[in-house]
């Protein structure tokens, strides 16, 4: 686009497809939402109808259109010598598992969003970020593609506007700063690459990282993904957006997109545009396992549904980080597949917590309980799924969670001794996911009902969305070989080798005895004598608040465990978010220039003058 | 025909016949006004591609006085007139709250015959004319609601702007005193043949912070944030948008890149005030909660990225050697994009501050709320201004930036590009902070009945944000090289202008 290296032109005739000339198939899934979602912004507000039909039909188009186009890949669009879009195995996946997510959650949509108020603007945003999402993922230019990811931006900060409320604005606000800061910086890095490599197209560019340069170069698009995706220390937005959000919104973009692009992107410049060293691997794997722990200590301790898997979205980046790190294939695979199933439960996780609150009007766990027997749809899909992201076998999650781990056993068999760290705090980890979701179905599902207000199962708008996701769960986690594996993750990693998944004693004992140490963390919340016999309850009357018990003090103990509470503590007055520490510091720097604009005109005049003096002295000495 | 002097003489014209013709007419001033800027737009598209020189008197330069077209002055006259239409389109309902209207469209076009005069000017006193004319007709619109505060910040850039312009003259002066010509393109043939002297020397640092005052960079920025704000919103566009970048930053680029020519030293000049401007200006907007002055704090901070950008490509001239011309160019290519992008989206948001004023009665953001959705439009105006100036995609904001910063890297400034980054950032976050407190949120007390603007008002919000979206494509090889690649090569021929002047 600004004067390309000629070498991207025999670059596009070795390495990408050979059919050109109808390539313009590729600009379907991406300008059908985008032109469409447009659409419906001038849809009247009295046609409610009309936009969710719209938006339905052209979710379910662009799925189609993607599953057509995954049969027939690869391909490219090229343009003027320029290959602007690659289809490739990765991206065709990933394409996908995008149209397939953004179907689910418009039909979701259609049963949660009903009597909002603005519903043609979230139709339309809705679109827009399937559109551009794909177009991210099949971006062969590397500004094409950060033209999209930065268009992502925009459209979340939009949809989390929608909701109305105490604190939504300033929510939008942090997310948009988090993630356009750090677009900001992978401009940077592209800069960086042009120089080193001369091209902006990545199927042309091959960096080793041997040089601070390329190593500059990597972290800052390694920082756009982990922003994105919700990395430590970039976290910060998930938690909130999925906490303030629409609900819907909260299960498409952190907990599910913003997952298979922050990741796509890691694993495209990990793989494809760079080549990674030792240290480098070693960083993504440090931060991996730090953002499993840090992430899941405080998903322990919330107290409001949302914001409890909110802090999981981040926990669970840090499995597919870690895996990434590896470097070995099995790791690489198991990244891209936690990546999947992570977007396949964390949604219907949320989706079960929407239910919750479109019946209940609340998502405060200590608000809640007894739920099971009235919707049992949710409560089922919400146990299959917590389930599978606590790594319980035959589900997905533990497929993806053993393969991670192999990749990091296969890494150890090249020596070092770090490697034995990686592992404890992947299966610590994957033990705290249980304990915590043990809260979260007791609080919200099980125990004695906050009230005695019947509530019914919500309508099937909503929960078929759910059963499929809770349905793809297990059967991605019982046929893990012959459908998500073959078809999905081994076309795009090259050279996975895998061991035989039940046969591996030492992986599987390790997974039980993570399981062991979370029914102790359960029962050592029952020892405290927080749960008491429902028998309580049988006399009819009902309990005063303070004597039921909802699950939400679970873990009280742990949090008042040094040196946990101390931390606990800074972390609630947001000292370790990066966000706020900034804000700090530029609000300082800010009151002193602020200080210095006295208005007073003879000041101002006085420091014409000294500006005159600084330049006579550079140009007159 | 030639159209070159139509551009100074239809808004001089104009500017005298709506006093004298449409006292007893009320809606004749809005009418002449807009008639005179939509024909300069007309005028302008009709300069593309064009170059061309108009003797005045049909006197020969040295002796005689010369207007000289190219691609460079072609860009500003285009700038210049859209965000004229769009200022006048905007003045007619909103002007209605001040008195005399008749004088308000006399000033206006005189500010707009001063700058369209210095964008084509070929003689140096010929130019400091034009930038008075200009910057009195400012001053006098600055001051033109006549409130305490108004007056004051009037005084205040009436003083400055003076200092600036005697500065200028009196390096204007000691040029003239060491060639014995005020003819630009005589003028530089002259310091070609003369070299460097310390009299040069001297009358560099006179027009650096003459013009750079103008243009205000810091530490001479300290007029504008209370300058830009006071005047009436049309007026804020008008100077946040286009005052500063012709008066300064062209005249500038004019006068050391064609005439004098850009050496290391002076490169690092601008790169210097450029990531000061940058930083400085970024920060101070961070911390304001009126509506106007953050967004003219933010133009002391985006022109920094101009002047920045200028800075590297005089650099890679000034260094030469392998493939500097084309970072050169692309330098110079990020430099003036984001300046017509900073033209469409500043002027953009002062419109949006217009309006919400017009609405809500009040500038301080604390006051304001909700009114995204009680103001539709200048709501998705001012999301289309705030997101473009903060450099998203796909607004044009985002190509300029991408386009300054992959500069800066090609020629060797990481730790600059890494500055121009993290100014992004913080410009983000102001933007976002003025979006959550303006438009998002809970709506503020006493604004529940309001309404949205006028049609008019909005249709000239309308223009410039759908501007601010269309001007990416200015970036496609089709477009850029008929309006942005013959402004960069107008720079970056550098002192060759002389002989396409001159034709020797």
């Amino acid at each position: 686009m600004f004067g390309c290296s000629p070498a991207a032109g025999s670059a596009v005739e070795s390495g990408l497809a050979k059919i050109s000339c109808c390539g313009y198939v590729l600009l379907y899934p991406i300008l059908i939402p985008l032109l469409l979602g447009t659409l419906c912004l001038f849809i009247p507000k009295r046609m409610r109808y009309a936009s969710e039909l719209l938006s339905i039909c052209t979710s379910l188009a662009t799925l189609i259109i993607t599953i057509c186009l995954f049969t027939i890949r690869p391909w490219a669009f090229i343009w003027r010598a320029y290959p602007l879009l690659n289809l490739d195995n990765l991206s065709s996946f990933i394409m996908v598992a995008i149209a397939a997510f953004g179907f689910l959650v418009t039909l979701y949509s259609v049963g949660f969003m009903k009597g909002r108020l603005h519903l043609n603007q979230y139709y339309t945003y809705l679109l827009w970020t399937i559109g551009a999402s794909v177009g991210a993922v099949l971006a062969n230019n590397l500004i094409l593609f950060l033209a999209f990811w930065g268009f992502l931006a925009i459209t979340l900060y939009l949809m989390i506007n929608l909701q109305e409320g105490e604190g939504v604005s300033e929510v939008a606000k942090k997310a948009l700063i988090i993630i356009g800061g750090s677009d900001a910086v992978i401009i940077f890095g592209i800069a960086l690459i042009w120089r080193i490599a001369h091209s902006f197209d990545m199927n042309a560019i091959n960096i080793v990282i041997n040089s601070k340069l390329s190593a500059a170069a990597y972290l800052s698009l390694a920082i756009g993904a982990f922003a994105k995706a919700g990395a430590m220390p970039l976290h910060t937005w998930v938690p909130d957006t999925s906490e303030k959000a629409p609900l819907p919104v909260a299960a498409f973009l952190p907990a599910s997109l913003d997952k298979l692009l922050g990741i796509y992107f890691l694993v495209r410049i990990s793989t494809d545009i760079f080549k990674l060293n030792v240290a480098m691997q070693t960083f993504l794997m440090a931060l991996g396992s730090f953002t499993i722990i840090a992430a899941v200590m405080m998903a322990l301790v919330q107290h409001n549904y949302k914001r409890l898997l909110g802090y999981h979205a981040v926990s669970q980046v840090g499995y597919m980080i870690l895996g990434i790190g590896t470097g070995t294939a099995i790791g690489i695979a198991g990244g891209l597949f936690h990546m999947l199933n992570n977007a396949i439960y964390k949604c219907c996780l949320f989706f079960a917590g929407g239910a919750v609150e479109k019946e209940r009007h609340t998502t405060e766990l200590d608000q809640l309980g007894g739920l099971a027997r009235f919707m049992p749809i949710t409560f089922v899909t919400c146990l299959v799924s917590a389930l599978a992201i606590s790594g319980v076998p035959p589900l997905n999650g533990f497929a993806s969670k053993w393969m991670i781990y192999q990749g990091v056993i296969e890494l150890g068999k090249g020596g070092g001794r770090l490697w034995v760290i990686w592992l404890v705090a992947a299966m610590f980890g994957s033990a705290l996911t249980l304990a915590s979701f043990m809260k979260l179905i007791h609080a919200t599902f099980l125990g004695q009902p906050s009230s005695d207000k019947r509530v019914s199962e919500v309508g099937p708008a909503m929960w078929v969305p759910m059963v499929i996701l809770a349905a793809a769960s297990l059967l991605f986690g019982i046929f893990v070989y012959k459908l998500p594996l073959k078809f999905l993750i081994n076309p795009a990693v090259e050279g996975v080798r895998l061991s035989g998944l039940w046969s591996a004693g030492t992986a599987t004992i390790l997974i039980i005895v993570g399981i062991a140490i979370g029914f102790i963390i359960y029962l050592l919340g029952n020892l405290k004598g927080l749960r008491r016999d429902p028998h309580a309850y049988t006399g009819g009357e009902i309990l005063p608040d303070e004597a039921r018990v909802t699950g939400v003090e679970f873990y009280k103990n742990v949090k008042e465990m040094q040196p946990f509470a101390t931390l606990y503590k800074l972390a609630e007055k947001k000292v370790f978010d990066i966000y706020d520490i900034l804000k700090g510091i530029l609000s300082y720097f800010t009151g002193l220039f602020r200080a210095l604009h006295t208005g007073i005109l003879l000041t101002y005049i006085t420091w014409v003058l000294f500006g005159i003096l600084v330049l006579l002295w550079i140009f007159m000495r | 025909m030639n159209i070159i002097p139509l551009f100074i003489a239809i808004p001089l014209g104009f500017a005298f016949l709506i006093p004298m013709f449409s006292r007893k007419v009320r809606w004749l001033p809005d009418m002449l006004g807009n008639l005179a800027t939509l024909s300069l737009v007309i005028l302008s598209f009709y300069t593309i591609g064009r170059t061309g020189n108009y003797y005045m008197g049909g006197w020969r330069p040295p002796i005689g006085i010369n207007l000289v077209l190219d691609g460079f002055s072609s860009l500003m006259l285009i700038m210049v007139s859209g965000v004229s239409f769009a200022a006048t389109l905007f003045s007619v309902q909103y002007m209605e709250k001040y008195t005399s209207k008749l004088r308000y469209y006399s000033l206006f076009l005189l500010m707009v015959a001063g700058m369209n005069g210095v964008a084509l000017t070929g003689d140096m006193f010929n130019l400091y004319v034009f930038l008075e004319i200009a910057s009195i007709a400012s001053y006098a619109l600055v001051g033109f609601g006549c409130d305490h505060e108004e007056l004051e910040a009037s005084f205040k850039y009436l003083v400055l702007g003076s200092i600036a312009s005697t500065f200028i003259l009196f390096g204007i002066a000691l040029i003239y005193g060491m060639t014995g010509s005020l003819n630009m393109a005589h003028v530089g043939q002259m310091i070609q043949q003369q070299g460097m002297g310390p009299t040069l020397l001297f009358a560099m640092v006179m027009f650096l912070m003459g013009f750079g005052l103008k243009a205000a960079l810091v530490p001479f920025h300290a007029w504008l944030p209370d300058a830009h704000p006071s005047a009436p919103a049309p007026i804020s566009a008008m100077l946040s948008g286009v005052l500063i970048k012709v008066l300064g930053v062209y005249a500038m680029m004019r006068i050391f890149f064609n005439v004098i020519g850009v050496d290391e030293k002076l490169s690092w000049v601008f790169i210097g005030a450029g990531v000061i401007s940058m930083v400085v200006g970024g920060l101070l907007a961070l911390g304001q909660w009126d509506y106007k002055r953050l967004l003219a704090y933010s133009s002391i901070s985006q022109m920094g990225y101009v002047i920045l950008a200028i800075g590297v490509g005089g650099m890679a001239m000034a260094r030469g050697g392998a493939g500097a011309n084309s970072v050169a160019a692309l330098a110079l290519l990020g430099g003036l994009f984001h300046l017509i992008n900073h033209a469409t989206f500043k002027s953009l948001m002062f419109l949006t501050s217009g309006s919400v004023v017009y609405g809500t009665n009040t500038r301080d953001l604390k006051k304001m709320g909700g009114l995204f959705y009680k103001m539709p439009i200048t709501g998705l105006c001012a999301m289309v201004g705030s997101l473009s100036i903060a450099g998203l995609p796909p607004f044009n904001g985002f190509w300029s930036k991408l386009i300054i910063i992959l500069a800066c890297v090609k020629a060797g400034f990481y730790g600059i590009a890494l500055v121009a980054v993290a100014v992004s950032v913080i410009t983000l976050a102001y933007y976002l902070k003025l979006q959550k407190y303006a438009f998002f949120g809970e709506v503020g007390e006493g604004l529940k009945d309001v309404k949205e603007s006028p049609s008019l008002m909005c249709l000239s919000m309308g223009i410039l944000a759908v501007l601010c979206v269309g001007l990416s494509l200015l970036l496609l090889p089709g477009p850029r090289a008929v309006l942005l690649d013959p402004a960069v090569e107008a720079v970056l021929q550098g002192t060759d202008y002389i002989t396409v002047v001159l034709g020797r």
